[in-house]
């Protein structure tokens, strides 16, 4: 079953009565999430992340392309019962407290009265902010307000959540914290939708990753398939490698550089990946290991967005 | 349930905005000066109401001494009206800008409630923060003349619905600003341009913007324009009318519901289209 898919999503923004503007926040994008999974958006400022999540919020109304969560068009409101968000730069109203601010926003969720105290014990105690329940919105700080903001996008106990940009301004603890609240919640059968900047923090919990730019969606894929540069492999070889294999190496142009390891094949495909590994059994190379190469996400990210530029 | 809620939120925020204290402080000012100021005394030829001492009404029989009261009633809740109208707008004018403003308008609208129930909600916690205000306002009035003049005058109690509804209709106007600027300031601004600009010149529409053309649509316009905002002094007069216990006209009642409906209904039109 799929917590939220979409097709053809866009969006397009006019500004200025005068001089008509448009902003493509969002072209023909289809996102299809599994549920039960941590599912992230990645894109560099103004990619369009926030207005993809505002219009599976209803926040935003879509100019093209169609859109449904849990099996429900955005625009009905009663889906969101079951859906949590924490919007990026939330403000809560100052006047109340943290629990106030729980209470109140529970109760417009749709959670009854008599089970919102209890569950917003359990909530702030799993966001570390039971001290602070009895103080004033007004008087917390960036990371106090964004751990108070994850705690009111689970209030309903809600079977898909959205947080955009949920570890800005957390700390280093404060992070790993909320990465186990969304590793657990992941293990409850939970779906996240996370919008991020931070590579190294998605790559840490994410099952599956799409990638985004000025509206387009470049990539979608696990971890592992946006990290995995499909065309590198490292082959371990055992003792000194003959120079007659080096010769025929270069002169057959496969794309292979040597190293203190073995050799480091990029290649096109599986078939010369093949060929790479029959020339080196015709030297009597003995084979230890064949691995593909794995980049960071953010070196894959980099490069993807790079090769963007110039279209 | 929701629109329970929301209003309950919007007591609490104008609860913990400086200006509500100032309205309820004026309103309990003017309430102990008046319990001090007004006195009825026995001379020999009848009863006499006296203000800080001074006679203010001709000596009546002790039964007619409940019209000079609801005179002065009246003249009371005429000053009412006209305060509420002035703090009454500039404490509750923010409740919808601050709603709309960014990263605290994705809150809302990402519950499962739809745009013009939260609107609804917002309206309601205004009006009823006023309404409390205006119902403490009379009461305690209605208390003050009675234990000051033996006079207990039920309709200066009815009084403040008359007067919470004459309020309703205005703030729908105010929510439809609020709604379309997204500022508090202008809100204010527009709504007063209205009261004492706009306003008076539809009321003598036919001493001024009638001079201007014959036309027959034209003034047809200018008529429709007249209804479409909500009948303040009509409202006004209406208030004052049932403390004398004279029969109210009921047109400014269904004008100003219509303005209102108009007015909340365009807001939530806007609402619904816009993206946040
Ligand atoms: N309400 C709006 N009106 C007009 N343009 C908008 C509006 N909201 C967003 N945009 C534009 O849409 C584009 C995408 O913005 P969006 O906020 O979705 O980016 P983002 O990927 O979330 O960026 P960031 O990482 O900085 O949060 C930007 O060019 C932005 O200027
Ligand atoms: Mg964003």
């Amino acid at each position: 079953m799929h917590a939220l898919e979409c097709e053809q999503l866009t969006k397009v923004y006019r500004s200025g009565i005068r001089n008509k503007r448009e902003i493509r926040a969002l072209q023909e994008v289809s996102i299809a999430v599994e549920s039960g999974q941590i599912f992230s958006l990645l894109g560099p400022n103004g990619a369009g992340k926030t207005t993809f999540v505002k219009i599976l919020l209803s926040l935003t109304h879509p100019t093209g392309g169609r859109a449904l969560v849990l099996d429900r068009p955005v625009t009905e409101s009663r889906v969101r019962r079951r859906v949590g968000y924490l919007p990026e730069n939330h403000r809560f109203p100052a006047y109340l407290t943290g629990e106030q601010v729980m209470m109140s926003f529970g109760s417009l969720a749709g959670v009854h009265r008599s089970a919102l105290s209890g569950r917003i014990d359990q909530l702030l105690t799993l966001v570390g902010m039971q001290e602070w329940r009895k103080v004033k919105v007004r008087k917390y700080s960036k990371g106090m307000m964004q751990r108070l903001g994850l705690a009111q996008a689970l209030v309903n106990d809600p079977e898909l959540v959205f947080l955009d940009e949920p570890t800005d301004g957390v700390d280093p603890v404060g992070r790993k914290e909320i990465r186990d609240v969304l590793r657990n919640l992941r293990e409850q059968g939970k779906t996240i939708f996370l919008n991020s900047h931070l590579l190294s923090e998605v790559e840490l919990v994410s099952d599956r990753v799409a990638i985004l730019d000025k509206g387009k969606l470049l990539k979608v894929g696990t971890v592992e398939e946006l990290t995995t540069t499909e065309s590198s492999y490292t082959i371990g070889c055992q003792g000194p490698l003959p120079d007659a294999l080096r010769t025929e190496a270069d002169a057959r142009v496969l794309g292979v550089t040597f190293s203190a390891e073995g050799v480091v094949a990029h290649v096109a495909d599986p078939a010369a990946l093949n060929a790479v590994i029959d020339l080196l059994r015709k030297h009597g190379v003995l084979i230890t290991s064949v691995t593909p190469q794995r980049s960071t996400l953010e070196e894959s990210f980099i490069n993807l967005i790079k090769r963007e530029i110039p279209s | 349930m929701s629109i329970l809620v929301l209003i309950r939120l919007t007591l609490r925020e104008l609860s913990s905005k400086v200006t509500m204290y100032i309205l309820a402080g004026i309103s309990t000012l003017v309430l102990l000066g008046l319990a001090l100021a007004v006195s009825v005394d026995s001379m020999a030829d009848g009863e006499v109401l006296k203000l800080f001492g001074q006679q203010v009404s001709p000596p009546v029989p002790l039964e007619e001494l409940a019209k000079a009261v609801q005179q002065m009633q009246a003249g009371l809740a005429g000053g009412l009206f006209t305060g509420i109208i002035l703090f009454g707008v500039f404490a509750t004018a923010g409740v919808i800008p601050d709603m709309l403003e960014r990263g605290t308008v994705d809150l809302y609208i990402s519950k499962p409630i739809s745009r013009w129930e939260l609107l609804l909600g917002k309206y309601c916690g205004a009006v009823a923060a006023i309404g409390l205000n205006i119902i403490y306002f009379l009461a305690g009035a209605w208390l003050v003349f009675g234990l000051r003049c033996g006079v207990w005058d039920i309709n200066l109690l009815l009084s403040a619905l008359t007067m919470t509804f004459m309020f309703a209709a205005l703030y729908a106007m105010v929510v439809f600003f609020g709604t379309w600027t997204r500022s508090t300031a202008a809100s204010i601004i527009l709504t007063y341009l209205y009261l004492f600009i706009l306003g008076g010149i539809l009321h003598n529409r036919e001493l001024t913007l009638y001079l201007i053309s014959e036309n027959a649509v034209y003034r047809g316009v200018i008529d429709g324009f007249y209804y479409l905002f909500p009948q303040i002094s009509g409202m006004q007069e209406n208030g004052a009318k049932q403390i004398m216990q004279v029969e109210m006209d009921w047109k400014p009642f269904l004008q100003s519901f219509f303005s209102g409906s108009v007015f909340f209904l365009a807001a939530a039109v806007i609402l619904k289209r816009r993206d946040f």
